[in-house]
């Protein structure tokens, strides 16, 4: 089968499961939110087949504009957006909300994979590999770090450490010197500290809370606590659908945004999120495959930064419904109730399924 | 592409990671997830049954329930508790720390509701009950609880209720009953615990993360225990009752034939309704009291016989034609026995024996005593009875004593001397007999030869049992015997110088016996034992007065009783 047909059906599973859980956990409250989620995934879908049919190469044209625009976009929330749930995060953008980290997340990618594929005007030589310290990483750590800290101060740690995150992975597979990849490991672990300062108080209280859920079990571990309970009490066959007490009755804050996986295993059971996992990981294959087969240095990294970008989201996410990372709000890609982040993941993939079909014109 | 290599690999360990960490929850913590995420959505709510009912001969309620209010609980996290329980206190009008300990004192798990205030008024539970929207986990709970509504009739045969104590709760253990279990203490509802017990049921819910009901998970409808229906006559009952009033004493009233008491009381005695109140002072004076108001003097508690024992030693004497009806004894108002002198209270000249019935002369019963020997006496008293306790229905009944050879020789250390016939012969020195037995000796002159089984239960849950409980077994006694004594026990009224002539006044015939039973250091006890109609005998009555006095103090209550009952129309 064809990558493209193998990603596309991968995805429309997940984000079938999710609507199925998304209705699960809301259906008693409101049964509009599975309705909206499953439009955005309609939407997702279309934007999925326009940009696994729009040429990737226009992306590298168009990237200081796009870099220029996720600013513009994130300035724009940051002065007007809507507070919702304590964080400024959303552009109200005629009947819906939009979420312009997400998009962010994705241009940062093109950006960083625009930048590093930059090729030498004499040998057509990959340039990366010969920058110096300040081009192979002050320069770009400085493109990236405008728009991160205009997340983080949203506030949207979680974004804000992907993008983080995002940086580091295609700053190592960009082919950059080894040794500065280790300098800047070093300066980030030394400057640990001061970040903390920067953090703000239930932030602060989410870490503290990691390291030990037995601090405030009622407070900001009873998130935490809940969502263990809720996935640990699904044994191997689970709860069955709709049958989930911890999400049913409302016992798991968030069962249908950040911590849906939660809500999914609880119903699913062991085999459930088991099965869940392995799509997961075939999507990301897929994604990791379609880099090594391209020729195209910018089609090389900007697939493997989508791909990986999904990993860290995906694993961060479900990590931290187990109990295995510290709260953050991050959505789980196809999964979590949320257009934007359905959006902006179904295009990536549009793009990853583009690059593909442009490997035999060079 | 060695570092595509190892990005390629941190991948897939990642997924390897979150793999084996979902294992690790679901599979390997599974079952523990599983009790956590039941604790938080279910939730029990106890329901309890009622009582059963205690019933009078005629089907009215002696004891019955009425519904109280408790205010529970739901456990939840701390701050919802303080405002819920800042609630209540406003309403109930208590002190909020009070309310806080209490929820702290009864929190049992975090899956059961807490009691916090027990019989609330219901205009504060229809309070409650309409803020339970705003608030969140409050439970208004009906509870039944036991009324009396005649307070203190009949407070000693009923017993009352209380929390089990470590005795009875190691003696119950096995049937189900546990600490914290409210159960009966002395009379019926102590006897017939079992039967008058409800079973609790209950409602598992479940509740979403506020505390607030979602469903019902399963149910089990309380039982309400079995009613007891008594052979007492409440307004009999409560004659007696009122006739003893403030002295101490007892009265026992009985249907000769069947053995079915009509009326129990013992004075002084308590109101069983201060136990359900749990008014401590009350209760501390009950327990401490000098004047022991919750034994039941009918039963459990002993006297010296007095003279209504001349009876068993009449009885005795004409059986064994040691004298007959015209044997007759000189009195001079005492008798010299060796160097002591046996008083009589009266000088009765020459006397015989339904004499010495009517004017209950010491001197003939001195006589034919030691005709008979300290062993027949004993032999006659346990066959009426004596010496054993009645297997009536209710607990704590005593055996009393009578006194004989053998007992003295291997107890006392001493020979059985006449002086001990003698004292035997009107019921004094060892013998010692509870108002029951007495009623029970009379019921045998009552109903010409019947030693009856008393009993007071008569039907369980609407089925006679007294086919059960009736006992009725013939004493050997010969039918003349009998006759005579009852025209000795009918002169002991009718004969103007009877020692209950006070009674002839009455509108119906009355027979019986006094008695005058010496306590030292304080006034005699005193006794009327007798049945009515004389003829045709539908009831015995015994009345003992504590340090009471002469007979003639019991016979007087005796008649206040017969009077009132015949002014009812009851006899």
């Amino acid at each position: 089968m064809a990558s493209q047909w193998k990603i596309l059906l991968i995805a429309v599973l997940i984000a079938a499961i999710g609507i199925l859980s998304i209705y699960s956990s809301t259906y008693q409250k409101e049964t509009k939110l599975w309705q909206h989620q499953f439009i955005w995934f309609i939407l997702g879908v279309f934007s999925f087949f326009i940009l696994s049919n729009f040429d990737y190469r226009r992306l590298w044209d168009g990237t200081y504009f796009l870099y220029l625009f996720a600013l513009a976009l994130l300035a724009v929330v940051f002065i007007t957006g809507a507070v919702r749930m304590g964080a400024q995060r959303w552009l109200r953008i005629a009947w819906f909300n939009f979420q312009p980290s997400e998009l962010a997340k994705l241009i940062l990618v093109i950006f960083l994979a625009r930048y590093f594929s930059r090729k030498s005007e004499y040998d057509v030589s990959l340039l990366s590999g010969k920058f110096g310290i300040f081009r192979g990483l002050i320069l770009p750590f400085i493109f990236i770090a405008i728009p991160m800290f205009l997340i983080i101060e949203q506030p949207d740690l979680g974004s804000g450490a992907m993008v983080f995150f995002i940086f580091i992975a295609m700053f190592y597979l960009s082919g950059v010197r080894l040794r500065y990849v280790f300098i800047f490991s070093l300066v980030i672990a030394l400057s640990l500290p001061v970040f903390w300062q920067f953090l703000r108080g239930y932030q602060k209280e989410r870490l503290l809370v990691f390291l030990n859920p037995n601090i405030d079990p009622l407070g900001a571990g009873y998130t935490l606590v809940q969502s263990k309970i809720a996935i640990g009490s699904g044994g191997f066959w689970g709860k069955g659908w709709l049958a989930g007490t911890q999400s049913q009755l409302r016992f798991l804050p968030e069962s249908h945004t950040d911590f849906i996986f939660a809500t999914f295993a609880e119903e699913w059971g062991f085999l459930g999120g088991g099965v869940l996992l392995l799509l997961y990981y075939f999507l990301i294959r897929e994604g990791l495959l379609i880099g090594q087969r391209t020729n195209d240095n910018f089609g090389r990294l900007l697939s493997w930064g989508i791909s990986l970008g999904l990993t860290i989201q995906i694993s961060v996410n479900i990590a931290m419904t187990m109990g295995l990372m510290p709260i953050v709000g991050l959505p789980l890609p196809l999964m979590s109730y949320g257009g934007s982040s359905m959006l902006v993941t179904f295009a990536s993939l549009g793009i990853l399924v583009n690059i593909d079909k442009r490997r035999a014109v060079f | 592409m060695t570092r595509l290599r190892i990005a390629g690999f941190t991948v897939i360990f990642v997924f390897l990671f979150l793999f084996l960490n979902l294992f690790r929850l679901e599979l390997m913590g599974g079952r523990k997830f599983r009790e956590l995420s039941d604790k938080n959505c279910i939730r029990l709510l106890p329901q309890e049954g009622s009582r059963g009912k205690i019933l009078d001969r005629r089907g009215d309620v002696i004891v019955g329930n009425e519904l109280s209010y408790d205010v529970m609980l739901m456990p939840k996290d701390a701050q919802q508790i303080d405002q819920a329980l800042a609630a209540v206190a406003g309403i109930l009008g208590r002190d909020f720390k009070d309310l806080k300990n209490t929820f702290k004192n009864n929190f049992i798990a975090s899956s059961a509701a807490v009691t916090v205030a027990k019989d609330i008024d219901v205009k504060k539970a229809i309070t409650l009950e309409e803020l339970k929207s705003n608030i969140d986990g409050i439970v208004i709970q009906p509870r039944p609880r036991r009324r009396y509504p005649h307070a203190r009739l009949a407070a000693h045969v009923l017993g009352y209720l209380n929390e089990i104590d470590r005795w009875r709760l190691t003696k119950l253990a096995d049937y189900g009953y546990k600490t914290k279990d409210i159960v009966g203490f002395g009379g019926i509802e102590e006897k017939y615990d079992y039967y008058l017990r409800q079973e609790e049921g209950g409602l598992s819910l479940e509740v979403d993360s506020r505390g607030r009901f979602v469903r019902a998970l399963g149910f089990r409808p309380p039982k309400n225990g079995r009613d007891i229906q008594l052979t007492l006559d409440l307004k009999i009952q409560k004659i007696a009752q009122d006739c003893l009033a403030e002295r101490k004493g007892a009265v026992v009233i009985m249907e000769p034939y069947s053995g079915q008491i009509i009326a129990m009381a013992s004075a002084p005695d308590f109101n069983p309704a201060a136990f359900v109140k749990k008014a401590n002072s009350s209760l501390r004076s009950l327990f401490s009291s000098q004047e022991a108001p919750l034994i039941n003097r009918a039963v459990a508690a002993a006297y010296p016989a007095g003279s209504v024992f001349k009876l068993v030693v009449a009885a005795a004497a004409l059986e064994t034609k040691k004298i007959n009806l015209n044997t007759s004894f000189f009195c001079s108002g005492s008798m010299h026995l060796g160097r002591e002198e046996f008083a009589c209270w009266d000088v009765h000249n020459q006397q015989n024996l339904l004499g010495a019935i009517a004017r209950s002369c010491n001197v003939l019963f001195y006589r034919t005593g030691l005709l008979l020997g300290g062993q027949a006496i004993y032999e006659y008293a346990l066959k009426f009875g004596f010496s054993k306790n009645t297997s009536f229905d209710l607990p704590y009944e005593i055996n009393g004593f009578i006194p004989y050879p053998l007992w003295k020789k291997i107890y006392r250390f001493k020979h059985w001397l006449d002086g001990d016939t003698v004292n035997m012969s009107i019921g004094q020195g060892e013998v010692l007999v509870t108002p029951l037995q007495i009623c029970r000796m009379m019921a045998v002159f009552a109903n010409r030869g019947m030693l009856v089984t008393p009993y007071i239960v008569q039907a369980i849950d609407g089925r006679d049992i007294s086919k059960y409980k009736q006992r009725i077994s013939p004493l050997s006694i010969k039918p003349e015997t009998i006759d005579y004594i009852r025209i000795g026990l009918k002169n002991v009224v009718s004969d103007p110088a009877g020692t209950a002539s006070a009674l002839a006044a009455l509108p119906v015939a009355v027979s019986g016996k006094t008695g005058t039973a010496q306590a030292p250091p304080g006034q005699p006890h005193a006794w009327f034992a007798g049945y009515f109609p004389s003829k045709n005998p539908k009831f015995v009555i015994c009345v003992l007065l504590e340090h009471g006095g002469s007979g003639y103090y019991a016979a007087a209550v005796a008649k206040q009783i017969i009077e009132a009952m015949a002014q009812e129309g009851l006899i």
